[in-house]
């Protein structure tokens, strides 16, 4: 490292870490995606709405609400009003509703707890209405499985990290080539000494993957403190506690990995290079 | 069960350091020395005059193994170049010390680190190779220039410390290409002395140099190459007459 982080080779480290800052960064971005989607998935699968159908009125209302307290996987439940269906409508539709416009609404808003896969919640919550004298209509969002949206965005977010990380990898591996380049006449008096090409190459790959542990360290490190700013900076209410309870131990997987992508990156780089060089060294003509 | 007993290794056990029979060699389509036969004994100094362009250089090539023969038959210290792996090629160099005719070294490193590389290749520690190194470097005269990085030495200190790196590893076979290059003549003849002197442990030599004078510094076998084609020369005068 004395002789790898002077003149050309500082240039060289920082290109190398503003690779894996930049790897470890679409890493973290692909996480954040996770986070974003799984959050609604959580937030659509949790809720629902009971569409009452008998008894009639008011009395109809009360009666499945009542039954409601009672039923399975219901954490709440609240009868949606002409207002809250006037702001639903407005979201959907795009122009303002008005709630005095609005009949009256035989519909309940119910809070769902986390039930395992291929439950039947809405069989569970219709036969607890039915219990209770009501018949009803239970209306969950449709089950998309990772065929939804989300799904579709998260794997995106998933494969495009990996593909960036891979053209990260690649530009490590050729910035390690300038390092091979730069320590040709290393290998050159090495091959005259009777070094083999593993000999030559593996002192000069031994070398760029120090330096690209060391790049992929400082890039990684940068990455993370940059993502933890920007959650402060856009959450509100962020503090030290909310950060570790949302931080799970996979989202530090960018930044641990980037060392280690980029010293394999580098070693690989600079050992083609130099296994190259001690070749036209090795045998002339 | 006995190994085969290979006839290239026995030529080696017998003295003989170097033989070429019948060798063509060259690069790409130009063919630079042709038909060569070349012995060189164990304990010999052979020094090979000839003018510019001549083909010695890559006669010392061929024999530091980095050319491959085209035709005929080169052993190099018990290895046949021609049929020999990459790694036993490898080897073979690590028992040549190798004095080119435009020293490459690492520049940014000190004259006595580069001397030191072939004793740091085969795994020895610096408190244990740093006295030979010292001897090595009062040996060719290089003083203390060998604390400055080789950028800075003069092209006679960059010799001299070519030289002495040539001989760190105890070397079978020494080849020196053009070695008095940009000396004085004082200084070209005590080195070529001081590589007539390696033969006294056992080494094998091979000088190549345009300047056929200093083939009286040393008791040695004279060959002349010329147009790629190497004829030896009458015997110098015995070995006692330069004790």
């Amino acid at each position: 490292m004395r002789n790898a982080l002077t003149g050309v080779e500082r240039a060289l480290f920082w290109t190398l870490a503003f690779a894996a800052f930049a790897a470890a960064a679409a890493g973290l971005a692909a996480r954040a995606v996770d986070h974003a989607t799984s959050g609604y998935e959580r937030a659509r699968s949790g809720y629902a709405i009971v569409r009452v159908l008998a008894p009639d009125g008011e009395a109809g209302l009360e009666a499945a609400r009542a039954a409601l307290q009672h039923a399975p996987h219901v954490t709440s439940a609240e009868p949606m009003t002409t207002g809250r269906a006037a702001e639903l409508l407005a979201q959907w539709g795009g122009s303002r509703v008005s709630a005095a416009d609005m009949p009256q609404l035989r519909l309940i808003e119910i809070d769902l707890a986390p039930s395992p896969p291929r439950t039947d919640v809405s069989g569970d919550i219709v036969a607890a209405l039915a219990q209770g004298g009501v018949t009803a209509q239970v209306i969950e969002a449709p089950d998309q499985g990772g065929g939804g949206w989300a799904g579709r965005m998260r794997m995106m977010a998933f494969w495009g990290s990996i593909a960036f990380a891979l053209v990260m990898a690649v530009i490590i591996s050729l910035g390690a080539r300038s390092l091979a380049a730069r320590r040709r006449e290393l290998v050159t008096v090495m091959t005259d000494l009777g070094a083999t090409r593993g000999q030559a190459a593996g002192r000069i790959a031994d070398e760029a993957a120090i330096l690209g542990l060391y790049a992929g360290a400082v890039g990684g490190a940068l990455a993370g403190l940059i993502a933890i700013s920007l959650l402060f900076v856009a959450t509100p209410g962020m503090n030290v506690e909310t950060l570790r309870q949302m931080i799970l131990p996979v989202d530090f997987a960018p930044i641990l990995a980037a060392p280690f992508i980029a010293a394999l990156a580098a070693g690989a780089g600079a050992r083609a290079a130099a296994g190259y060089f001690h070749g036209q060294a090795a045998r002339l003509g | 069960m006995a190994r085969p007993i290979d006839p290239d290794q026995q030529l080696f056990e017998r003295g003989v350091f170097v033989r070429l029979t019948g060798v063509d060699a060259g690069y790409g389509p130009a063919t630079v020395l042709v038909g060569l036969d070349f012995e060189v004994r164990s304990g010999e100094v052979a020094i090979i005059t000839g003018p510019a362009a001549a083909g010695k250089t890559t006669l010392t090539h061929l024999l530091r193994l980095a050319l491959i023969p085209r035709a005929g038959r080169a052993v190099i210290l018990g290895v046949d170049a021609a049929r020999s792996r990459p790694a036993a090629r490898a080897r073979v160099k690590r028992r040549i010390g190798y004095v080119g005719e435009n020293p490459v070294f690492v520049e940014h490193w000190s004259a006595f680190d580069n001397i030191a590389m072939p004793l740091k290749m085969t795994g020895m520690k610096a408190a244990d190779y740093e006295p030979d190194v010292r001897e090595l470097v009062d040996f060719v005269g290089l003083g203390g220039a060998s604390d400055l990085a080789v950028e800075k030495l003069s092209g006679a200190e960059r010799r001299r410390a070519a030289l002495a790196r040539a001989l760190a590893g105890k070397p079978n076979l020494i080849l020196a290409d053009d070695p008095t290059a940009g000396m004085s003549p004082g200084d070209g003849r005590r080195i070529v002395r001081l590589l007539g002197e390696m033969r006294r442990v056992g080494a094998a030599v091979v000088i190549a140099t345009q300047d056929e004078t200093l083939a009286d510094c040393a008791p040695m076998n004279r060959w002349r190459i010329e147009r790629g084609r190497l004829t030896p020369v009458d015997e110098g005068a015995p070995a006692e007459a330069y004790e």
